[in-house]
């Protein structure tokens, strides 16, 4: 039996929004030597937007994120930050590495951890206190703040990272396939600690992953890459309800509609 | 390991250690070496207690220790530095490595002679030794601890804008505590060996000194007291380094 295209389609474009976007793009391009990483790159991503980037494995979504990051260099186009070029890291940009074991310091607790962002910072030290209790408290990791991340479970060395991320007090949340090697529950919960973090916080989220079904529920857009070399190849809006709930939106018509379509997508390109 | 492991222990250590003074004794009691090379154990006990009560071997035991610790910190602290400013930046490390590798092994008490020469029969001189020679392990270590840092780690100090002197302090050194420790515990060995060379050659004070002495006049057992120091010395020192790993890198079980 042949499945059937689907009957639906999607805006491709992104949500009009009004005044300049935050993360804009603009033919981008970039080689390894003489692989051709990415080509011809165009993306305008608008402030407190959650965009979902897939696509295959070595297509380049991380080296997208590397460059909002200002981790790596581009050889053509331009990427902005709030209409400036990206030269160097931004205070205002954070970043979630997917190895969070390689990304904590083993040799302190996670109040230590939270803490080297307030040091980056230059925080005034008697802020420290408060403002490291609230984070782990929302990350429920008050009580696990004495510990070393060696001490900790995967589930909550990526939440001591998110809220590494958070004290930074980011504008835009880079997260590079953070939850892809955590249970399926541990996923869940803090797919929906995210969502609403960024939605209370009114961060800019860009968020790299495998999963097409988290791209889609934590998504207010999803663009799709193709690979060899590296260039988006889809994009749509996810008009679900908000707030997103894990039985409900997973099971929404439309929700399994653009499923179908972003599966064949990468399927078959 | 808790009261009773750690009691076990000890009791078993020291059984062995009463063991191989046993053996030491029945091999000299038997006369199968004769007295001249193999002093009976309680002889160098007598010796032992003489050096401390008529001699002067508790002022040659406190200038070796002063000279080992001396030395091995001025080591330490140079290699620390050095393998700072080298292993920072992973050109140099790439250029200068070589080289120092190619140094190292190079014996360094065949610099004695030279080290007398420049600078006499000081005190400066055998500190020079040991710290020269000490150098190398923890200079090499430190090097290497620096270029083990996971890089992911680097990443993060670049996307928190850290400064350069606070990627140093906050994530590289302690990164590479574990190599700078294993560094320093080498140093403190090559210390003791330069120590006595020292000593034997171009000193008139400390054990290594007291020994040469024992050997001109044929007091096999004084020269087995100023070894048994020296083990003793170095034993110490094993366990100070074990305290400050135990307390340096907590965080690696
Ligand atoms: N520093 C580098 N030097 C050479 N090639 C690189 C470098 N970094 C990435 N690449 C190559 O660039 C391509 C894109 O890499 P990137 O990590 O962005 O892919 P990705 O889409 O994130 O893949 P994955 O889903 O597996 O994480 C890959 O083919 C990779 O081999
Ligand atoms: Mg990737």
């Amino acid at each position: 039996m042949q499945a059937l295209p689907p009957a639906v389609t999607f805006p491709a474009a992104a949500p009009a929004a009004a005044g300049k976007p935050v993360i804009r793009f603009i033919e981008v391009g970039l080689s390894y030597g003489q692989r051709r990483i990415l080509e011809g790159i165009d993306l305008d991503i608008w402030r407190g937007e959650f965009v979902s980037i897939v696509g295959p494995s070595g297509c380049g979504k991380t080296t997208l994120l590397r460059l909002i990051a200002g981790l790596a260099r581009k050889d053509e186009g331009q990427v902005f930050y709030n209409g400036a070029d990206v030269r160097e890291p931004s205070p205002d940009v954070a970043v979630v590495f997917q190895d969070y074991s390689k990304a904590l310091l083993p040799w302190r607790t996670a109040s230590g951890n939270v803490a080297l962002a307030l040091e980056a910072m230059n925080v005034p030290r008697k802020e420290w206190a408060d403002r490291i209790g609230s984070l782990l408290d929302l990350m429920g990791l008050f009580k696990d703040r004495d510990k070393l991340p060696g001490q900790m479970s995967g589930g909550m060395q990526q939440r001591l990272q998110i809220a590494r991320c958070l004290a930074q007090e980011p504008k835009v949340l880079l997260m590079d396939e953070p939850f892809g090697a955590l249970d399926a529950i541990t996923r869940q919960s803090l797919q929906d600690e995210v969502l609403r973090i960024v939605a209370e916080r009114k961060v800019t989220a860009f968020f790299v992953t495998h999963d097409l079904e988290e791209a889609i529920y934590l998504g207010d857009r999803v663009v799709g890459m193709a690979a060899n070399p590296g260039r988006i190849a889809k994009s749509f809006v996810v008009d679900l309800p908000k707030p997103r709930d894990q039985l409900t939106t997973r099971e929404h018509p439309r929700f399994l509609a653009m499923r179908h379509d972003l599966f064949s997508f990468i399927k078959h390109g | 390991m808790n009261a009773v492991a750690r009691s076990l222990w000890l009791a078993g250590s020291l059984g062995v250690a009463a063991g191989f003074v046993a053996v030491w004794h029945a091999v000299s009691a038997a006369g199968l070496v004769s007295p001249v090379f193999l002093p009976p154990p309680a002889a160098v006990g007598r010796a032992l207690v003489n050096g401390f009560t008529n001699g002067d071997m508790l002022a040659n035991l406190a200038a070796t220790v002063a000279r080992v610790f001396g030395g091995w910190l001025l080591a330490s602290l140079l290699g620390i530095v050095l393998g700072v400013i080298i292993g920072i930046s992973s050109r140099a490390r790439i250029y200068v490595a070589p080289s120092l590798e190619a140094i190292r092994p190079l014996p360094v008490s065949a610099l004695v002679p030279i080290f007398i020469g420049l600078l006499g029969f000081t005190e400066q001189m055998v500190l020079a030794v040991i710290a020269f020679g000490a150098l190398w392990p923890t200079l090499l270590s430190t090097v290497h601890g620096f270029g083990a840092v996971e890089p992911r780690l680097y990443e993060v100090c670049r996307s928190l804008r850290l400064g350069r002197w606070e990627v140093i302090r906050k994530i590289a050194l302690p990164s590479a505590m574990p190599d700078i420790l294993a560094g320093m515990r080498v140093g403190l060995t090559v210390s003791l060996i330069l120590v006595v060379v020292a000593e034997i050659l171009g000193s008139r004070e400390g054990v290594g000194y007291s020994i040469l002495l024992a050997q001109r006049s044929y007091q096999a057992a004084d020269i087995f007291a100023g070894i048994f120091l020296l083990g003793c010395v170095g034993y110490a020192s094993a366990g100070l380094i074990n305290i400050a790993e135990k307390r340096l890198i907590y965080w690696r079980r």
